[in-house]
């Protein structure tokens, strides 16, 4: 079947596309396609009949087929990458069409095509309404694919009947696309399909007489049980009963694949009783008989198979251990990494990766299998083994493993890998650390390499644990070495250019010098304290927050110095017009010390007291002397607001006010009569 | 879930393209040609998944034509905090399974076939796929289904002789 069924242009656009030779010409290629398509839509259709009747028709409308292609082509045009929203309407008409694969072929580009907030979303509604009611099962199932796609939770209650409806129908190929629809309800509008009414549904279609729509029902269980198990606890017999069924072939010979049997439903049920087994014995007892069956009957030497003894292996992991099934599962990983394949060698470290967690016995035997995938040069093999070593680390391998996992950070500018290895660094180094030092020197590595991926908290607890050392014993010598370590390693670090490092690594930085500088056997607290001048000085790019600790630790220096050298002054000033209000206020509080009481600097910026609790009197006691000598010198003493006050004034307003209101009703009034002078009203008529 | 499906050929060509989560315009062409570059840029003998920005990815090579799915973890899983649980070797598998459906469609499958009628290969993968689920593998159930479109499509066809 070539392209006979193509009018001529779409097959020239198609030939031209096929052998364009570079993407800017495959661009002017479709630029003219662009314009040939937005001439159709306004092209009329050229008889018009004389002396009036009906209005030219758009040529579109006119001839079906003509308009089905113009939409496969603009399909086209912006699957490679240029925008066709000016043909979109065309596939909002389209969908109502009668004839079944144009109405398709409309939905099909909406559902590609239409962003979720365009407002053809909504029009389309009508549609798929009508659609779904339909009588032919191929327009209910247009709809149902349509809208699966298509709609957004605000048109969930529209559809919502009318679907549940369609999980009764009687043809399978209906029901098997209505609870996929239902369960994509339920991810976009929870509070409109819910999860109860959704289980309810399900527990009826995982039974359903057609094994497809139990097949299709499964991904619904699957994805709802990961996020709570525990209404699904009760299906664990069906499924291991329509396990067996599966595994000895009682199914149609259509769901053969390479003579095994239906394998995506084999993975599907053994992956749900790994979330339903985990940490239930009672229920993982009753799968254990199935999965050793089920692994050894998919255990015939093709990729099918593997796919399902591996579903096995990690399910194994999962739930409650059972000894026999852990040793052919570890049997299982062993073949695996050891195979000639790299997709089973794969499948051999991710294996053992889940294993390991649990079961760190079984990873002893592969240690030399897990190097040489390290050093493979098969870049995902490599990725899988660092996970894999992230789940192995104790505390006898965590240098090693860190070493590793850090060569890798340096290596790559994949922006996903660098955050998920730092965190993982991160975590391995707090828990495993063998000594203080040795975390300061990994911690202080890792900022070099990717600073922008660590979290503000682990520098707060580096900082912490250099200013409080390890807690346990009152060592204040081990302290005091890890402190002069600590500084050696940053102060090193100012010689290198300060655009290749990382802001925390800069701040933690300026931070431990401004506290230590004094205990570093290299430099004199005057050299890091001009050193220090310097970054600031030329760091037109830091950002505030970093400026602030380095003008900070300038700060703490001086104080130590004990006198202020002019260029950290000429810091200082500067910043005291800093637009930043923190700095600023610093700034210039820092030159009101200097100047008016420098010998309280070492009090305000103490040595090594980061932690101690600063003492606040909240009586201000030490004003007292100040404050009688003013009394006595005639000042009025200071008159608190009371807050009972406020109460008394209120009343004294009121009663006060009270006068104001006339409490006492008004007088009833009287009916006109005697009180009238009659005289008078008569003066006024005649 | 599967989050999509490309068909790219060797040139970085899409002949093919499905998403299952919605991606904007300049998102998908990005996407598209650093995957086929990662994808070109693996030796035969290297394993056939891989992981970009996020997706574990499983790519397949027929000819000139890379069958390439990229998995996200499942939604709801993900606002639990789990895991991509997809099985790698299945998808490709799954893979080499709408390669066979779709060859016994069209009596062998070729590039040209999928450019000359894209419209049917979307429809062959809404039977298989729905919501980045795989819903049907018999290949006998998803060409009835195309059968009966086609059918159907013909007859409306004649009405208009």
């Amino acid at each position: 079947m070539s392209g006979m069924h193509l009018s001529k242009e779409f097959f020239e656009l198609l030939k031209a596309i096929g052998e364009s030779k570079s993407k800017q010409e495959e661009d002017r290629i479709i630029q003219r396609e662009i314009a040939t398509l937005k001439k159709k839509m306004e092209a009329k259709v050229s008889k018009v009949a004389i002396g009036g009747g009906a209005p030219p028709q758009n040529q579109l409308n006119a001839n079906k087929k003509k308009a089905k292609e113009f939409l496969v082509r603009l399909l086209y045009v912006e699957m490679l990458g240029h925008d066709g929203s000016f043909g979109y309407i065309k596939a909002v008409e389209l969908a109502a069409s009668s004839s079944i694969i144009h109405k398709r072929t409309g939905y099909l580009l909406c559902s590609a095509c239409l962003a979720p907030s365009h407002e053809f979303r909504f029009m389309l509604v009508n549609q798929m309404q009508r659609d779904i009611s339909s009588s032919s099962i191929l327009e209910i199932c247009a709809s149902l694919i349509a809208v699966t796609s298509i709609i957004t939770g605000d048109m969930v209650p529209a559809m919502q009947s009318l679907v549940v409806k369609m999980l009764d129908h009687s043809s399978e190929i209906v029901r098997k696309k209505a609870i996929i629809a239902m369960h994509r309800f339920h991810q976009l509008a929870p509070e409109a399909v819910e999860r109860q009414e959704l289980i309810d549904k399900l527990r009826k279609v995982l039974c359903d007489r057609d094994p497809g729509v139990m097949g299709s029902s499964l991904n619904v269980i699957e994805s709802m049980a990961a996020v709570d198990p525990k209404p699904f606890k009760e299906l664990v017999a069906s499924l291991i009963s329509i396990l067996k069924q599966v595994i000895e072939h009682r199914l149609p010979t259509d769901f053969e694949y390479h003579r095994v049997p239906a394998p995506w439903i084999q993975m599907k049920i053994v992956r749900i009783l790994a979330i339903l087994g985990k940490n239930d014995s009672n229920a993982s007892n009753g799968m254990y008989e199935i999965l050793g069956e089920t692994m050894k009957k998919a255990d015939v030497g093709i990729n099918a198979g593997y796919a399902v003894v591996y579903e096995c292996v990690r399910t194994i992991t999962s739930i409650y251990p059972n000894s026999t099934l852990l040793d052919a599962a570890a049997d299982a990983i062993s073949r695996f990494i050891q195979s000639k394949s790299q997709n089973l060698k794969y499948f051999g470290v991710t294996g053992l990766a889940a294993i390991v967690e649990s079961h760190p016995q079984y990873a002893a035997a592969h240690q030399m299998s897990v190097i040489e995938c390290l050093e493979d040069r098969d870049e995902t093999l490599q990725r899988r083994t660092l996970d894999l070593l992230y789940k192995m680390t104790n505390p006898v391998n965590v240098q090693f493993i860190i070493e590793k996992l850090l060569d890798f950070l340096r290596g790559t500018t994949d922006s996903f890998l660098k955050e998920d290895l730092t965190a993982k660094v991160c975590s391995l180094a707090e828990r495993y650390a063998p000594n203080n030092l040795w975390y300061v020197e990994t911690i202080t590595e890792l900022f070099a390499i990717s600073g922008e991926f660590v979290s503000q908290e682990v520098s707060q607890q580096l900082m912490t644990l250099i200013a409080e050392g390890a807690g346990e014993d009152e060592d204040d010598d081990a302290d005091t070495i890890l402190r002069q370590h600590s500084v050696t390693i940053y102060a090193d670090l100012l010689e290198k250019p300060i655009a290749k490092l990382p802001q925390l690594l800069i701040e933690t930085m300026a931070w431990v010098l401004g506290e230590y500088a004094y205990l570093s056997a290299d430099f004199t607290l005057e050299e890091i304290l001009s050193k220090l001048c310097e970054l600031v000085r030329k760091g037109k790019q830091l950002k505030e927050s970093t400026r602030k600790f380095i003008v900070t630790a300038i700060m703490k220096l001086v104080a130590q110095a004990g006198t202020c050298p002019p260029q950290a002054a000429k810091i200082i000033d500067d910043f005291s017009k800093s637009k930043d209000q923190d700095l600023q206020q610093r700034c210039i509080e820092f030159q009101n010390l200097i100047t008016s009481a420098p010998h309280i600097l070492a009090e305000v910026l103490p040595i090594d007291a980061s932690c101690e609790d600063v003492q606040v009197d909240p009586n201000l006691t030490f004003m007292d002397a100040y404050v009688s000598h003013a009394i006595a010198n005639g000042a009025k003493q200071y008159d608190k607001p009371d807050d009972d006050d406020d109460e008394a004034d209120y009343e004294l307003a009121s009663s006060t006010k009270a006068s104001a209101f006339k409490m006492t009703p008004y007088a009833k009034p009287t009916k006109p009569g005697a009180s009238y002078n009659s005289s008078s009203m008569g003066g006024v008529g005649s | 879930m599967i989050s999509f499906i490309l068909m790219v050929n060797k040139q970085g060509q899409t002949r093919c393209s499905k998403y299952y989560q919605w991606l904007p315009m300049e998102e998908r062409v990005a996407l598209e040609s650093e995957i086929i570059r990662k994808c070109l840029s693996r030796s035969e003998l290297q394993c056939s998944f891989l992981e970009y920005r996020g997706y574990k990815t499983i790519y397949r090579r027929y000819a000139s034509l890379f069958f390439i799915i990229g998995t996200k973890p499942d939604i709801d899983a993900a606002q639990v905090g789990g895991e991509n649980k997809e099985n790698e070797l299945g998808l490709l598998e799954f893979i080499h399974n709408l390669v066979e459906t779709m060859d016994k469609w069209a009596g062998s499958i070729c590039e040209l076939d999928i450019m000359y009628q894209l419209e049917e290969v979307h429809f062959i993968l809404d039977e298989m796929v729905m919501n980045g689920y795989i819903v049907e593998t018999c290949k006998g159930a998803t060409l009835k289904a195309i059968d009966l479109l086609e059918r159907e499509s013909r007859k409306g066809e004649a009405m208009f002789k």
